[in-house]
This record gives C-alpha cells, sequence and structure tokens, in this order.
C-alpha cells in the first residue's frame, strides 16, 4: 500500500534534525518533514504489512525522543497512516490553531510516567491484619477445613480490602507528587500495578520531580515496586 | 532517554536512546495507546498487543479471583510477616529503570496474574471450575 506513517507534529520553526533515525518499518527512505503554515508533520513511506513490532515501536519512540530534544513535540499515536501527504497537510490545516496552542501549552515539558506495584504479601497480612473476620475466615479454611462458601467469603471479603486499599494509596502518591507537576493523567494500571499515573512536569522541576520521586519510593519501602520513567514526549497530554 | 536511578540510588541511568532497551516495555502502553490520533487516518491492527490494556477491575470482582485470594491467605506465613519489616528496615524502595520486573513480579499476580488464562476460561463451561 502506498501511503504514509505519521510520526509527529511540530511548530514549523523546530530544527528538525533527522539525520541517521530510522523508520517504522525499515523503509529505505528516511523519515522527512511537511510543513503547513506554522506547523510541520514527520512522516515516512508507508510500510507494507506494519505490525506493532518491538523495532518499530523503538523506532517510533526514538524519533519522538530525537524530537523532544529540540523543542515541542505532538507525538502521535503508534500506527496512524494517512493516504498521501495532501491528506496530511489537510489534517494539519484542519486543527491548524489547536496544535498550534497545544505545542505552545507543552513547551519545556516532558511527561514522567509512574506505575506502582506492592508485594501481594505484604498487602495481605496488612488486610488481615485489619480484619478479624477475615483472620476468622483464613483460620477455619487453612488447614483445608472449612466450606467452599468460607473460602469464597474469605475471598470476597479479601478482594474488596485490596481494591479499597489500592485506590486509596494510588490517590496517595498520586497526591504527594501532583504539586510538582502541571497536569497528571490516571490510567487503567496493568497486571501486578496498582497505579499508573503520567505527570506532565516542566524541565525546570524534572530533578525536584525524580528526587520527589525517590523519597516516595524509599517512604513505602521495600514491599513495593516503583517504576518511573521520563522524561518522555508527552504522549498522554497531545490529544 | 530515562532519567531514573536504582533503589534511592545515585547513578543516574546512563541510557543512551532507551527505546532499544528493555525501557520499552514500560512505556509501551503509552506508545500505543495515548499520543494525538487524527481520526480520518487509518490506524494499524494491534491484534494480540490490546490485552495490556485490559482493566484490572474486571478481574476483580470474580468468582474465580476469590478463590485465588482465598488460597494467597491460606498459603500467607503470618509469623514470617510479623519479623520482616524488622529485617527490612535499612532497605530502601525500589525504584527502578529496567523495564524488567522487580522483586514483586508475580506477587499480586498470585490473584491476578494471567489475565490471558483467566479469560480463556471464561470460554469453558463454568462447571470445570468447580
Amino acid at each position: 500500500m502506498s501511503g504514509v506513517y505519521v510520526y509527529a507534529v511540530t511548530r514549523a520553526d523546530h530544527p528538525l534534525r533527522l539525520d541517521g533515525l530510522r523508520t517504522v518499518g525499515g523503509t529505505d527512505e528516511p523519515p522527512r518533514v511537511l510543513v503547513h503554515g506554522p506547523l510541520a508533520a514527520v512522516v515516512s513511506a508507508a510500510p507494507p504489512d506494519l505490525r506493532p513490532k518491538r523495532r518499530d515501536l523503538g523506532a517510533h519512540q526514538e524519533l519522538q525522543e530525537r524530537l523532544m530534544a529540540d523543542g515541542s513535540v505532538l507525538p502521535m499515536r503508534f500506527g496512524l497512516l494517512a493516504p498521501d501527504d495532501t491528506a496530511v497537510r489537510t489534517a494539519l490545516e484542519a486543527k491548524r490553531d489547536d496544535y498550534a496552542r497545544r505545542l505552545g501549552e507543552l513547551h519545556g515539558t516532558a511527561e514522567y510516567n509512574l506505575k506502582a506495584a506492592r508485594s501481594q504479601d505484604d498487602l495481605l497480612r496488612e488486610v488481615l491484619d485489619g480484619s478479624d473476620e477475615a483472620r476468622r475466615l483464613n483460620q477455619c479454611t487453612r488447614d483445608g477445613t472449612g466450606t467452599y462458601e468460607d473460602r469464597l467469603a474469605l475471598g470476597e471479603l479479601v478482594a474488596r480490602q485490596v481494591d479499597a486499599r489500592q485506590r486509596r494509596q494510588a490517590d496517595e502518591i498520586v497526591a504527594r507528587l501532583s504539586g510538582l507537576a502541571r497536569a497528571s493523567v490516571l490510567a487503567d494500571p496493568s497486571k501486578d500495578d496498582f497505579l499508573n499515573v503520567s505527570f506532565l512536569v516542566e524541565r525546570a522541576r524534572a530533578d525536584e520531580f525524580g528526587e520527589a520521586g525517590r523519597t516516595l519510593a524509599q517512604d513505602y519501602g521495600a514491599a513495593y515496586d516503583f517504576r518511573l520513567r521520563g522524561p518522555l514526549p508527552p504522549y498522554s497530554f497531545a490529544a | 532517554m530515562t532519567v531514573m536511578t536504582q533503589s534511592g540510588g545515585i547513578q543516574p541511568a546512563a541510557t543512551s536512546s532507551g527505546s532499544g532497551t528493555a525501557g520499552l516495555f514500560d512505556i509501551l502502553e503509552l506508545i500505543l495507546d495515548r499520543g494525538l490520533v487524527i481520526d480520518v487516518f487509518v490506524r494499524v491492527s494491534l491484534v494480540g498487543i490490546e490485552i495490556l490494556k485490559i482493566d484490572i477491575r474486571i478481574v476483580i470482582a470474580s468468582v474465580d479471583t476469590y478463590l485465588r485470594f482465598a488460597e494467597a491467605c491460606n498459603r500467607l506465613d503470618l509469623e514470617a510477616g510479623r519479623k520482616a519489616p524488622d529485617k527490612l528496615t535499612d532497605i530502601v524502595g525500589n525504584l527502578v529503570e529496567s523495564g524488567a520486573r522487580g522483586k514483586t513480579s508475580g506477587a499480586i499476580g498470585g490473584a491476578i496474574d494471567a489475565i490471558g488464562d483467566i479469560f480463556d476460561r471464561d470460554d469453558k463451561d463454568r462447571e470445570d471450575e468447580r
């Protein structure tokens, strides 16, 4: 299929150093720039059979990193294809003021994503410590005795407690860091995590923010696993 | 790319360009699920990757999950747990740079770990579980 893969929108006066960057799909032609009025889009020839392979996700991300080093960028979601250059220009024209405004708002900022998990045993101990009923049910189902209903009741009680405590802690953690960020966006945590939040942080406060993250991780202790990533292209704040 | 440090430590991660590294894992959902979208453009199919963003809450309220939690409680060594805090006082929390999962991996997972697993079972006759 012909067409173009679209990476990002920037201001037209962005330096747009694209030398040496690989493309999504590993196509021969390097990424190139389409300028339209005050805006620019970075595109490359659409690869055939585009799939979200690790290599391609990496190429998409690397290009954003390069762009964000020199100015504001609106990173596209991975995998967007336009039929041709004209369609890209039309799209820029349609949202021209909107994109220009957002690029201005994002100036001098970056995204930081924080994910947090907690050791299950640690959490379960806390739940059992805090509930006579859970301890009683645990005791009577422990050695294989107790009924199916007992086990179900224990599980339901504990699951609710786990959920409530995780939500509360997620709120606490976000509250501690929000003061250092300009904005935050919560997302669904996946797998073991109980928190997945992105912050928009001014570069001038990046060190302070990172330090706050480290302090937070220390305060919560070894039963927790915090993964703070950044500075990232503002994926969560581009739309 | 990344600024993060290990275990409250000092050394900034000197990742050149983090993308090719394991670090990609933790930001996968940002690249795939966020970012600017232009409606008139076509989006590549992400079949097989969508599983990542299944809401954990869907899984919480199921009989299967309750039984897993009950089992996890039954297995818990309560005495060991009481002593643990003393032993661990000096160990700071983990703030990991690497995309590789830390020690807690598979922990909460005891209950929610195999999301795919749970969904597979939904396809079978529920009576099988009893």
